[in-house]
Formats: C-alpha cells, sequence, structure tokens
C-alpha cells in the first residue's frame, strides 16, 4: 500500500504489451483502454511498438512454457526502471491454468524464475484481478499505479475468536458404544 | 459532435445489470462447509484445517479468481456473495486474500477434529430431530457405530 510509480516516472507511461498465450480476452479489452472511450492517454499512458520504447509492460496471459523465453526477453529488453501492469486472473496468479505443466503460473511464479535464473529482481507490479477485466478496471490499475486515485482492495483476515457453543443435546455418546467403536 | 470519452477514474461508471465482480465471504455467515472450494474452477477458493491452531482456514485469492460465480451457487448459507465491485487494483498480491477462520469441532467419539463447530451445528438443525446428536460424530465413527444407533440414533 501506498506504493507508486510517481517517483520513478515522473512523465508519461509507455506501455508494451505482452500477450503470454493467454485467451485474447484481456487484450481485447486492453484495446479498448487506449481506444478513444476509455482513452488512457489522458494519462500520457501510450502503447508502444518496441520494448526498448517502453517504461511499462502490460502482462496478460499466464505465461506458457512456449512464451516464457519470449516473455524473459521482452523483459531483457524494457530498459530499467520498469514497472509491470499484470491484467487478468492469468496474469494475477495463473487463472485458471495456475497447476497446469504447461504454463509458469502468473507473475508470482515467473518473478521466482526470474530471480532464481537471471538473479533479477522483480519489478513494481499492479495486480489488476478480472477475467477480463473491465476497461475501467485496467484504467483503474494505472491509476493507482501512477498515485491519481488511492487502492481500494486491501487484505481481510477474520477469526473467530471463540466458538458458538454447542447444546447439550448434541454431546454425549453412549461409553459403551464409544468403547465399542475404539475396539478397546 | 461532442465528447465520447468517459471520465473515468474521476466520475464513478455504472457497471451492468447482472455484473459479477469482487466475491465477498461473509465471516459471520460463513459456517466452512467447503462447498465453494469444491465448486471454484480455478481453486481460487480453498479450505484448509490447521489442526495444531485447531481452526480451518477459508482463503479466496482474487488473483487467480474468474468471477464465475459458482461459489455464490452453491454456498448452502449463502455466505459468498458476488458484489459489483470492479476497482480490485493492488500493489502487491498480498492484498488480494481474504481468509475466514473457524474453529474446529471434534468428534466425540475419536476425537479426531473433522468439522467446524458452526458447520455441526448447521449440519444438527437441519437433521431430522431424532438424528441431531449424529452431527458431531465423524462419519468414520458413524461407520463403525451399530446400525441400531444410526438408524435410531437413540442413546
Amino acid at each position: 500500500m501506498g506504493r507508486n510509480c510517481v517517483k520513478l516516472f515522473r512523465r508519461s507511461l509507455w506501455v508494451f504489451h505482452v500477450n503470454s498465450g493467454g485467451c485474447n480476452g484481456c487484450d481485447i479489452e486492453l484495446l479498448n483502454v487506449f481506444a478513444p472511450y476509455q482513452d488512457t492517454e489522458r494519462f500520457g499512458v501510450k502503447l508502444v511498438g518496441s520494448p526498448r520504447h517502453a517504461d511499462a509492460i502490460a502482462l496478460t496471459g499466464p505465461i506458457t512454457r512456449e512464451a516464457l523465453p519470449r516473455v524473459v526477453r521482452a523483459f531483457q529488453a524494457v530498459p530499467d526502471p520498469k514497472v509491470v501492469i499484470a491484467i487478468g486472473s492469468c496474469a494475477c496468479g495463473g487463472g485458471i491454468w495456475y497447476d497446469s505443466h504447461a504454463v509458469v503460473g502468473g507473475v508470482g511464479k515467473f518473478y521466482e524464475l526470474l530471480r532464481e535464473r537471471y538473479g533479477v529482481e522483480p519489478p513494481l507490479t499492479v495486480y489488476v484481478p478480472g477475467c477480463p477485466p473491465k476497461p475501467e478496471a485496467i484504467i483503474h490499475g494505472i491509476c493507482v499505479l501512477r498515485g491519481v486515485v488511492k487502492q481500494k482492495q486491501v487484505a481481510s483476515y477474520y477469526t473467530e475468536e471463540k466458538a458458538p457453543e454447542i447444546p447439550k443435546e448434541l454431546l454425549g455418546v453412549p461409553s459403551f458404544e464409544v468403547r465399542r467403536v475404539r475396539g478397546v | 459532435m461532442g465528447v465520447v470519452t468517459e471520465r473515468y477514474p474521476y466520475e464513478p461508471v455504472e457497471v451492468p445489470e447482472g455484473f459479477r465482480g469482487k466475491p465477498v465471504i461473509d465471516p459471520e455467515r460463513c459456517v466452512g462447509c467447503g462447498a465453494c472450494a469444491n465448486a471454484c474452477p480455478p481453486n481460487a477458493l480453498t479450505v484448509e484445517d490447521d489442526l495444531e491452531a485447531g481452526v480451518r482456514r477459508v482463503k479466496l485469492f482474487l488473483g487467480r479468481c474468474i468471477f464465475c460465480g459458482r461459489c455464490q451457487d452453491v454456498c448452502p448459507v449463502e455466505a459468498v456473495k458476488l458484489t459489483k465491485e470492479f476497482e480490485l487494483s493492488a500493489m502487491s498480491a498480498e492484498d488480494l486474500y481474504q481468509v475466514v477462520e473457524l474453529r474446529l469441532a471434534k468428534c466425540l467419539v475419536c476425537g479426531r477434529a473433522f468439522t467446524t463447530v458452526r458447520l455441526a451445528l448447521e449440519t444438527a438443525r437441519r437433521l431430522p430431530e431424532d438424528q441431531r446428536r449424529l452431527a458431531l460424530i465423524c462419519p468414520e465413527c458413524r461407520e463403525r457405530m451399530s446400525s441400531h444407533l444410526i438408524s435410531y440414533a437413540r442413546w
């Protein structure tokens, strides 16, 4: 919480779009984001054709094994400092294929892999869950990253302090039966 | 021609009727039966028992959720509900978790923790009156009980 990329990029954020084997749902929503109706160029966010021009990577898809070398190359091509916008359930946590042998399974596992194989620390990442996320949800993600709006989603943890009392009529089994079942 | 561009995020947007947004577990209602975890296609909802702490944890990881709404359909106590919330962006994956921790109940015969207290009470509430006493006995022990006791639950 409270982290964003304001300090990293004070001006426009240029985005390179990487589809790492997704179903194209998120990609279509992402294209909407750059179209006139939602128009993120209001915030200086622009889609660029080469990773070498980009500041951010918009990652969609669960990173299939086939796509992994390409995604790594795209990551290496984007100059540091960079940020990652993980769009959709697949990119955030692997989605419906999270335990498949054919995918790496989202940016979490991908970052572990980067750290192990290349010794690269994971860049700043904004997670945009959704299957696919609404274009507005992607805009919200970008705005959280840019510090325009505050993050809404927070983790919640509920603990049942004291279990409800069990009424007496539910307790008590005849002792001969307990002995018989336990085999004593 | 006017302006077509939305003012979002400076103005809120309306979501359509029947939009499936962020699923939320109502911790006061949840009994920890695990029906949602069973139905969840991407296993965004998981249920695990922590025997040492004596609790059952129902975990929801939004980062994997595909917003299909099956958890809402199968929940027997209507604890899981899909809201219209879609602004779920987070700067860390930890922010995407919701955890509900419920106390485990032990089998009266063998002492194994096999259900939550809430689930046992809910089961007892739904059972016919003469079989309620079986709610706190685990299935394995119930199997081994004499047929007379299982059928009539009289002791």
